[in-house]
Order: C-alpha cells, then sequence, then structure tokens
C-alpha cells in the first residue's frame, strides 16, 4: 500500500508548469472523494454548487432534468430552505438514450407554473452529462418553454463531463444567471462586484474604498430580494470581478449589455492587495487611499506574531483562499507551512515557485489522488485552515474558513486571524 | 405529469444502493462517472463515508473518454490504483454515462482482471433507477462471483442480506445483530461490519434472513446454489414507530417503506386493516391483496384519501395535502437521507 502522494514545492517548482507528476492531474488517476472533492468535483454538490447557485435570481425555480441519481443530493438544500424552488422531471432509460424527453419539458414547466401560487421570474431548467452526451440544444427547450408559459426559461448547465473544459459548469452558471439582464441606461457611479453567490462581509473595505472613490452604489446579485433589484444590475457602470469563474459572464455582459469590467483577486499577502487597490484606483479613475487598512492589518499580522510565535501550518482548498497564495502569505508573514493540500495549474504555478524558493519543503497533496485514502500525519503541524485540513487533521486546532459570505482584501486577513486565534485561545 | 416530482426530492437511485452493499468488503470500487453521481453517493446516501474508509472512487470521466468509448483509460487508472491501494476484487459500477455510451460491462470486467490480475465485478447501473435494483445486481453479482464452494453448515449462524444504511437507517451492524441473536447464535450482516471472507463463506449459514426485497434473488439463487434456506424479518423498527403502531386499533392504515420492513410492521399490528405500499420493488408473492407499487406523487395522493393513518417517512407528508388522519413517521434514509437514531 503507498503511503499517500505528495510533492515538495522545490521539487515540483523544478519540474515546472508542464511536467507536474500525474498524481496531481485530475484526469490521470481515479478520484478519491475527500471533502473537497465533494465541494467542487461534483458540480451539483456542497456549497454553491450548479443547482443552488442556480437558483440566484430572485423569484426563480428551477426544474432539474436529469435521471434520478442527479438531484439525489438536493435534498441537503432543503435545509437551508429551497424545498419550495426546486421541481425534477426525472429521466428513464428510454430517456437517456432517444432523448425523448425534451419534448416533455415544455409541458412540465407549464404544469409547475400553474400549480405555483405566484408566477416565478424564471424558470432554470438544469441539465446534466446525459444531455451533455446528446448533445441537447437546451436553448431552443427553453424557448419552447417560454412560448408555453410567458415565464423566461435559462438553462443551468450541470455538465460535470466538462469540468477541466473552457467553459466549467460553474463558469456557465454564472453566465446563466445574469443572461436576464436587459440593456439600460448606465449610472457613472454605480457597479456591481461578481463573482460569488453570496455578497462581501460588511465590514470590507472594498465598499469604503470604492465610496470614497465616488461611487454611489455597490451592487451584488446575492444582495437583490427581488427580481426588480436584480434588473438594476444592468444600470452598473463598470464590473469588479472578484473570481475568476466570473470572467467569463463578465465578458458577456460587456457583450449584451456594454459593461466594461475590472478583475481583481482574493489575496494575502499585503503588498499584493496594497498594489491591487491602487490599480482598481487608476482603473476607474480615481485616487485610494488604503493606508488605514493596510496599517490595521499589518498590526493585526504583528500581534499574532508575537502572541503565538512562529506556528507551523497546513493549509486546504477547501477554503476562501487559493490555497498556494495563502501559504506564501503565510510564510512571508513568518510562519511555516508544512502542507497544502490543492491543485496545482497554469493559474497558481507561479505561486508554486516563489514558495519553493522561501520554503522548499513545502509538501504539495492532491486531495482527489486515492493515495490520500492513506493519508496519515509525517509532518509537525500546529494549526490548520481549511475544511480539508481539519479532515486531515481532526486533533489538531484550525478554523474551516470557508463561509458562504465572502472574504476579500485587507478584511479576509484580519478575519483569518481573528479566527485562528480564537482557535488557539480554546 | 408521471415523471414529475413536485414535493419530494429524487429517491435513492440504484447506483447508490450498488455501491452501499460493495462499501465494506474490501473491494477498489469505481464509479464510472464524470464526478456528479460519486458526490452524491459519498456526500450524501453514504453515511459512513466519514466515519468508515472505503475505496470508492470516481472514474472521472471526461466528454472524450466518454464520446469514444476510451474503456482502456478506465481500467489503466484503476490497475494503478491496485498498485497504490491494496484491494481483494475490483468494482465497476455504472451510471447515466455509459448507460448513454452502451459500455460493455463483460469486456471492462475481463479487461480490469486481465490487467490486475484481481477479480472484478460489474454492476450495470443506470442512474434512472432505484436504490433496490442496484442493491438487487450487487449482491447477485457478489454471490455468483465469490461464493463458489459449498461449506460445512454451521449451527446456528445466520447471514443477513439487505443491511444496508439506505434500507435500515443504521452504519453499524450491533441492533440487527442483536435482535436477532435472541433466535439465532451467530449473526453476520453481509456487508456491514463485515468483510468479503463472510460472502465467500456464505454457505455456511443455516439460514439467511432477508430484510429488504434487494435480499430476494440472491437469496434464491444461494437456496439453489447451496440449499440454504431464507425467511423475511426486519429487526430494526425505529421504537418510536413500533410504539405508536402497535397502539392503533380500529383503523385503516397504510405503511409506506421498502417491501420486507412494512411487512413485518404489519405483523405487529392488531385489531386494524392494514395495506402496505412501496416505491420501490413489489414482490407479489410476499404482498397482500391491497398492497400497491406508488407510481408517483400523484399516485400517493389518490392512494392516501383511503386510509386513517398513514405510517411512513414524514417526508411524504408533503405529498398527501388531502390527507387529515393522522401521520406516524417511519423514517426511510433512502427517502429522506435521515439516519436510525
Amino acid at each position: 500500500m503507498s503511503e499517500a502522494f505528495y510533492i515538495t514545492a522545490g521539487e515540483l517548482a523544478a519540474r515546472g508548469a508542464d511536467n507536474i507528476p500525474e498524481e496531481l492531474v485530475s484526469s490521470k488517476h481515479l478520484i478519491y472523494s475527500s471533502p473537497a472533492t465533494l465541494d467542487f468535483n461534483s458540480p451539483g454538490a456542497k456549497g454553491f454548487g450548479v443547482k443552488r447557485a442556480g437558483l440566484a435570481i430572485p423569484g426563480s425555480v428551477m426544474l432539474l432534468v436529469a435521471p434520478a441519481c442527479c438531484g439525489r443530493n438536493t435534498a441537503l438544500l432543503n435545509e437551508l430552505g429551497y424545498s419550495e424552488r426546486f421541481f425534477y422531471l426525472l429521466l428513464d432509460d428510454t430517456d437517456i438514450v432517444t432523448g425523448r424527453h425534451l419534448t416533455k419539458i415544455p409541458k412540465a414547466v407549464k404544469e409547475l407554473c400553474g400549480e405555483l401560487d405566484y408566477t416565478p421570474s424564471a424558470v432554470m431548467i438544469c441539465i446534466t452529462c446525459v444531455d451533455a452526451l446528446l448533445g441537447t440544444d437546451m436553448e431552443r427547450v427553453c424557448r419552447k418553454c417560454e412560448e408555453a408559459t410567458g415565464v423566461p426559461t435559462v438553462p443551468a448547465y450541470m455538465y460535470a463531463l466538462t469540468r477541466e473544459k473552457r467553459l466549467p459548469p460553474m463558469a456557465a452558471v454564472r453566465k446563466s444567471v445574469y443572461s436576464l439582464l436587459k440593456p439600460q441606461k448606465r449610472i457613472s457611479n454605480e457597479c456591481n462586484i461578481l463573482g460569488h453567490f453570496a455578497p462581501l462581509f460588511d465590514n470590507c473595505e472594498l465598499y469604503d474604498i470604492l465610496k470614497s472613490a465616488g461611487i454611489k452604489k455597490v451592487r451584488e446579485l446575492s444582495r437583490c430580494k427581488t427580481f426588480e433589484e436584480y434588473e438594476q444590475l444592468s444600470r452598473a457602470n463598470f464590473n469588479i470581478v472578484i473570481n475568476a469563474e466570473a470572467r467569463y459572464a463578465a465578458q458577456d455582459m460587456e457583450k449584451q449589455l456594454g459593461i466594461p469590467f475590472i478583475e481583481l483577486a482574493r489575496l494575502y499577502r499585503l503588498d499584493k492587495i496594497q498594489n491591487q487597490y491602487r490599480l482598481l484606483g487608476q482603473a476607474i479613475g480615481a485616487e485610494t487611499d488604503d493606508s488605514k487598512y493596510y496599517e490595521e492589518t499589518q498590526k493585526t499580522i504583528e500581534s499574532f506574531k508575537n502572541k503565538y510565535g512562529s506556528l507551523t501550518l497546513a493549509i486546504g482548498e477547501c477554503v476562501n483562499a487559493d490555497s498556494f497564495e495563502l501559504a506564501l502569505a503565510m510564510v512571508e508573514y513568518g510562519h511555516g507551512v508544512s502542507e497544502i493540500y490543492g491543485t496545482v495549474g497554469e493559474r497558481n504555478f507561479v505561486f508554486v515557485k516563489r514558495l519553493a524558493e522561501i520554503s522548499p519543503e513545502t509538501r504539495i497533496f492532491s486531495n482527489l489522488s486515492p493515495t490520500m485514502l492513506n493519508y496519515e500525519r509525517k509532518t509537525e503541524i500546529d494549526a490548520v485552515i481549511g475544511v480539508d485540513a481539519l479532515y486531515y487533521h481532526s486533533g489538531i486546532k484550525g478554523v474551516e474558513f470557508n463561509d458562504e459570505k465572502q472574504p476579500f482584501g485587507y478584511q479576509a486577513v484580519k478575519l483569518l486571524f481573528k479566527r485562528l486565534s480564537k482557535e488557539l485561545e480554546k | 405529469m408521471k415523471k414529475l416530482l413536485k414535493h419530494i426530492s429524487p429517491l435513492a437511485p440504484d447506483d447508490s444502493g450498488a455501491c452501499s452493499v460493495l462499501y465494506e468488503l474490501g473491494g477498489i470500487v469505481v464509479i464510472c462517472d464524470a464526478g456528479g453521481c460519486a458526490g452524491n453517493v459519498c456526500g450524501f446516501d453514504e453515511p459512513r463515508w466519514f466515519v468508515k474508509k472505503s475505496a470508492l472512487f470516481s472514474a472521472g470521466l471526461r466528454d472524450m473518454d466518454a464520446i469514444l468509448g476510451r474503456d482502456d483509460r478506465l481500467v489503466s487508472k484503476l490497475a494503478k490504483t491496485t498498485e497504490q491501494i491494496s484491494g481483494k476484487f475490483t468494482a465497476v459500477v455504472g451510471t447515466p454515462v455509459p448507460a448513454v455510451i452502451a459500455t460493455d460491462y463483460k469486456a471492462l470486467k475481463k479487461m480490469a482482471e486481465k490487467k490486475t490480475g484481481i477479480p472484478c465485478i460489474t454492476v450495470e447501473t443506470t442512474g434512472t433507477h432505484l436504490y433496490d435494483r442496484g442493491e438487487e445486481a450487487a449482491y447477485l453479482a457478489l454471490f455468483k462471483e465469490f461464493a463458489k464452494e459449498k461449506k460445512a453448515v454451521k449451527k446456528g449462524k445466520v447471514g443477513v442480506i439487505g443491511a444496508t444504511p439506505l434500507n435500515t437507517g443504521l452504519s453499524k451492524a450491533d441492533i440487527i445483530a442483536e435482535n436477532l441473536k435472541k433466535k439465532y447464535g451467530d449473526v453476520v450482516c453481509f456487508g456491514m461490519d463485515s468483510g468479503l471472507d463472510e460472502i465467500i463463506n456464505v454457505s455456511e449459514c443455516e439460514k439467511i434472513i432477508v430484510i429488504s426485497n434487494s435480499g430476494i434473488a440472491a437469496a434464491e439463487y444461494l437456496k439453489e446454489k447451496f440449499g440454504t434456506e431464507y425467511e423475511f424479518d426486519f429487526p430494526c423498527i425505529p421504537e418510536e414507530t413500533l410504539e405508536k403502531a402497535v397502539n392503533l386499533s380500529g383503523k385503516k392504515v397504510l405503511i409506506i417503506h421498502q417491501q420486507i420492513a412494512a411487512n413485518v410492521l404489519r405483523e405487529k399490528i392488531n385489531g386494524c386493516k392494514v395495506d402496505c405500499a412501496t416505491w420501490f420493488g413489489l414482490d407479489k408473492s410476499i404482498a397482500n391483496e391491497n398492497d400497491v407499487h406508488i407510481k408517483n406523487e400523484e399516485d400517493l395522493a389518490d392512494i392516501a384519501d383511503n386510509y386513517d393513518v398513514i405510517i411512513g417517512d414524514i417526508s411524504f407528508k408533503k405529498i398527501v395535502p388531502r390527507f387529515k388522519g393522522e401521520f406516524v413517521d417511519f423514517p426511510h434514509f433512502a427517502v429522506s437521507g435521515r439516519t436510525a437514531k
């Protein structure tokens, strides 16, 4: 029996982004369902998977058109109050081979709209691997549904088969949920934040920085309570994209609504956050002063270090951060990172390279590797960050740091250290 | 519409049933999917996932694997895993993807056995049927593959087929074993707190106890092959349900569960007219005249009108808004995902 596979940051950087070992490449091995895998490998699973995300439009309902197995875990969402918004058209063996179910969808949408005691703002039709293989033209089926009911109908593609394609399911659903917006007069001092299906924490400095730059109204889809509020998203002068999975939606909004966008990343290194805010100011043509937030955060980092000394951490990917960037930040702040459980790719290899310079012995594991079934701790760890890291190290203090509300900027750094302090005090 | 669910989430599918049977047997089990089906199994239908380790993996299929039918890649991945994880056998569980592309499971089995050198079983589930069908297929495949030799019968030893979380809400066999030990000496629940050796040695059992419809076909097979007799029981009815049920009197009662559980509870109720209904398999040879198979939500709503009391998973209550009688909760994990207390 093999030990859990790992490679050190130094070794990985030396191999280069084009020579990542097969154990870290998900298409080269079977997939282990670690907690992190359950979060993202199954696009309908936990948190905001395609199914829940598809209901981000206020007042919408979803019809999942799929074999029973695809909708089974939707019961998890019932506890979150979604039970009245999900409906299922189950497919049988003949449907999945012949595609005859497509003719039943408009009838099903009509029936459920007729039985609801309100008119939904939209019906999301969620389809799965079966229709991916059948090559279903769901846009056409949705038009038929609209003709039958008068209710806007939008596809949501839960195609697990295409997870590594140009438009993976979680990017496609972001496009879907903004697709009902209509062009209108844009207002120069209004903007949207795109990226997640829950809002930023209320005390995130990004709101204040935008306000000081003259932005009067900042909208987020997840804060829209009504369809009317949702419709106002198309008044924005520009979009701020804080998650790369929303880039395609932003590009589509630029094309359809004429709203340009700026991309910001969630970072945990102070100098990078500062630089990003400077660039944001330049992009929107305003002076941004983030010195107050910078200094506060620096103090938080220093006082944590003074109190707890240099800790050795393990960092997972089931966390509101890029695990490699967060690890890099922690090492730069004077802590050690002995293990990372994450997915390495082109996007974050730059962090691996930097990590190799300052912490070459950091071990990198893949949550998806079958060998993780044999994982045993072999390094010293004082505290852990991430749901998956906590799963591997149940006896060690740590924080999940995986809230639905999204931490960002300096606020994210402060919150992380605050949470860690609270846990270490216990 | 017949296949439209407006009040409940889909019931546990056949691939979950197959995995539930195979979970503790020490094999390397591959769900032949892109990730979503494995997510449903490990993240929802398998309550043992975070408490008992099992080599249960997703094939991680991508669109071109399916379109080009790249079974050789799946077999290579499987073989690689057998070098990393010890497994007594391998198993491939079907989902809608192989169903759409008509995967040849017999060829897959041969290829896997040749490449890994260990036995492979395949369960041709499609994700479109319910869990009992998957369990049935998995039990049959297991006994056919591994229970080949007739052993000396051990007096007092009984084997339980159907002990899965989906049928019982239990993740451990202790309650079932304790209750059956009142009547028998040695109790083994196949696939729950027991491994592949007990499957191999099934012919040692004096008797087989079938606690779910999903075990009938396997029990029939074992009867034919080894002459082992079987009988039905469901030794894990929740106390709260049982207490309320046995206190009923003079009522028309409908019990909704898997057929064996419903039948066993019916036997314990006196002074009432009791019928059983199930969304899952209904074996006519063990059904009473008025027992019914529930086809869809509308069907259940109509059936419910004829009864004073319904005993079934509480999640069904939403389906029967016209029903004004008493509803007694009889949890069924394959319906609501609720584990036994």
